[in-house]
């Protein structure tokens, strides 16, 4: 049984060594030393591709349903209901989709790792790899963050995409208060190519995030298969925690002082 | 001869082709027999299972309440705070925040982050329980002394993180509110015409729905991951690869539910749209 406090201190705790951990695999790709695995980045690369590209389309597209949906009824009951676009907009693409992509990374990806790398751990597969002179830090943690940074932001601009197109399904085509043509007058012109960057941006340091705390939990596994289980669970915790804090930071520092609106002084 | 061959290749090609649908299937209909079992043996006495419930409802609490705090604060300042006020106060109609809390929090955020944290913490700490009890065979032990797992184990965490999520659920939304608050007051904004357009806004029907989605999010996401954590199998990596596929399968099913369940209260339900 745990205490009422134990996962706070627990997270303080273990937050300090991710961090000391994931500098330590963010200097092996900054200096390059990465490079000399680069196939088994591209490899990772297309792993997170072909195994987490669908799942991860499929989620945001939901989240884009929903966005479209509240936003018709919200400007409905404001009286506005042709400005549904506004709230698509600005749910959509700066709030919704990063908080969206956050989940489903940690849950497909990052526990994903966790259980990959742990089983290696517990049958002793890494201390094998340094008896053989491979750094299993740069061999198993930087080539995936490598592969990450090569593969998500396409995941993540085509999930902008899918979720434009969600919310104008939801708005249109489900609730139909307002024309094809309005809606998109207004959906284009309250969003600029600014917005889609800081947004991209806001996901790029989730993933980052991500993919740390699920190499950090994987590599530091230990206690039979039921320890790769717990760290599984564990990864969970701490990502949720990171990518709700990474996207209330991004709104302050992006759009915190300015809405970016074609309106107003 | 020949066509004999073709026919076999032309079967274990559609074989291949349909195997993921045909095992999605499957295990859909694998978590429905549970629930149903569950149910029914939630239901049929004995009631063995009183206080296996109040540690496992304990344990999702004491795991839950951090998280939770952390993330309703952490989304409702950014998104529906900091983004909406930023827009109203173009307008200088920062009041009609409160009103837009009733949407924001109570119709939307709250019971999501609040089924995101209750999947993310508590329900991969019961698959890798369950995976764990699984890979050492615990679960057949217990059905070999008799001690039916369902009943024993399945139906209180199934009625725990029942109560649980729509309990947490009230408090995602008093510290979603809390969160606008202090958006408010970042932009020096008296509290009255927040808490008028919050209160006159908010209806009945939004409170009780927001409770009764999140009560069904938590039956979702108790049976999806007690299944996922007793089918664990194969060694090492079984349990953890568990735990990823249970929290997969039960974000997508909560999200998708809460998309049709928002879809039809707000089409059937037209008092919640009038503005006050």
């Amino acid at each position: 049984m745990i205490g009422w406090l134990d996962v706070p201190r627990n997270w303080l705790d273990s937050f300090g060594e991710i961090v000391r951990f994931g500098a330590q695999v963010a200097g092996q790709v900054y200096s390059g030393r990465v490079f000399k695995f680069f196939g088994e980045s591209l490899r990772q690369a297309g792993i997170l591709i072909f195994g987490s590209a669908l799942i991860i389309w499929a989620f945001v597209f939901i989240i884009g349903l929903q966005c479209g949906l509240q936003g018709a009824y919200f400007n409905r009951s404001v009286g506005a209901p042709s400005l549904a676009g506004l709230f698509s907009a600005y749910c959509g693409l700066r709030e919704a989709l990063p908080y969206a992509f956050g989940y489903i990374l940690s849950a497909k990806v990052g526990t994903g790792i966790v259980a990959e790398i742990g089983a290696m751990r517990i049958s002793d597969e890494i201390d094998a790899l340094e008896v053989m002179g491979i750094q299993p830090v740069t061999f198993l943690a930087a080539t995936r963050l490598l592969g990450a940074w090569i593969a998500i932001p396409f995941l993540y601009l085509v999930g902008i995409g899918i979720v434009y197109l969600a919310a104008y399904l939801a708005v249109v085509k489900q609730v139909g208060d307002v024309s094809s043509g309005g809606y998109l007058l207004i959906f284009w012109m309250y969003q600029s190519p600014p917005d889609v960057v800081f947004s991209l941006i806001k996901g790029m340091v989730m993933a980052t995030a991500i993919v740390l705390v699920g190499c950090y939990y994987g590599y530091t596994a230990s206690g039979g298969p039921v320890g790769v289980g717990t760290a599984t669970a564990q990864s969970m915790v701490v990502n949720i925690i990171l990518v709700h804090i990474i996207g209330m930071l991004g709104t302050i520092v992006f759009w915190g002082s300015n809405p970016r609106a074609p309106i107003g002084g | 001869m020949a066509s004999l061959l073709e026919e076999q290749m032309v079967g274990t090609a559609v074989n291949r082709a349909f195997s993921p649908a045909k095992s999605l299937f499957e295990v859909v209909g694998e978590m429905m027999l549970l629930t149903a079992r569950t149910i029914v043996s939630a239901i049929k006495p004995p009631y063995p299972y009183g206080e296996e419930f109040i540690g496992q409802f304990l344990f999702a609490l004491q795991l839950c309440w951090f998280p939770l705090l952390v993330s309703t604060v952490a989304f409702g300042f950014g998104a529906p705070g900091l983004q909406a006020a930023n827009f109203l106060s173009l307008f200088g109609a920062l009041d009609r925040l409160g009103g837009f809390f009733v949407l924001a929090s109570i119709r939307e955020f709250a019971p999501f982050v609040t089924a995101v944290v209750v999947a993310g913490v508590a329900g991969t700490a019961i698959t890798a329980d369950l995976g764990a009890r699984k890979i050492r065979e615990e679960l057949d032990a217990l059905q070999v002394l008799g001690v039916d797992p369902i009943k024993n184990l399945v139906v209180p965490r199934f009625l725990a993180l029942m109560i649980v999520t729509s309990l947490l659920d009230i408090f995602a939304i008093v510290f979603g509110l809390t969160a606008g608050i202090a958006a408010e007051l970042l932009y020096h904004q008296s509290l009255g015409g927040f808490f008028a357009t919050l209160f006159s806004n908010a209806t009945v029907t939004d409170i009780w729905a927001s409770v009764l989605m999140c009560t069904m999010f938590g039956a979702i996401i108790a049976i999806v991951c007690s299944y996922k954590g007793m089918s664990a199998s194969g060694g090492a990596a079984g349990v953890g690869r568990a735990v990823n596929q249970a929290v997969v399968i039960a974000l997508v099913a909560v999200f998708f539910f809460q998309f049709v369940v928002t879809s039809i209260l707000l089409a059937t339900n037209p008092d919640l749209q009038a503005i006050r």
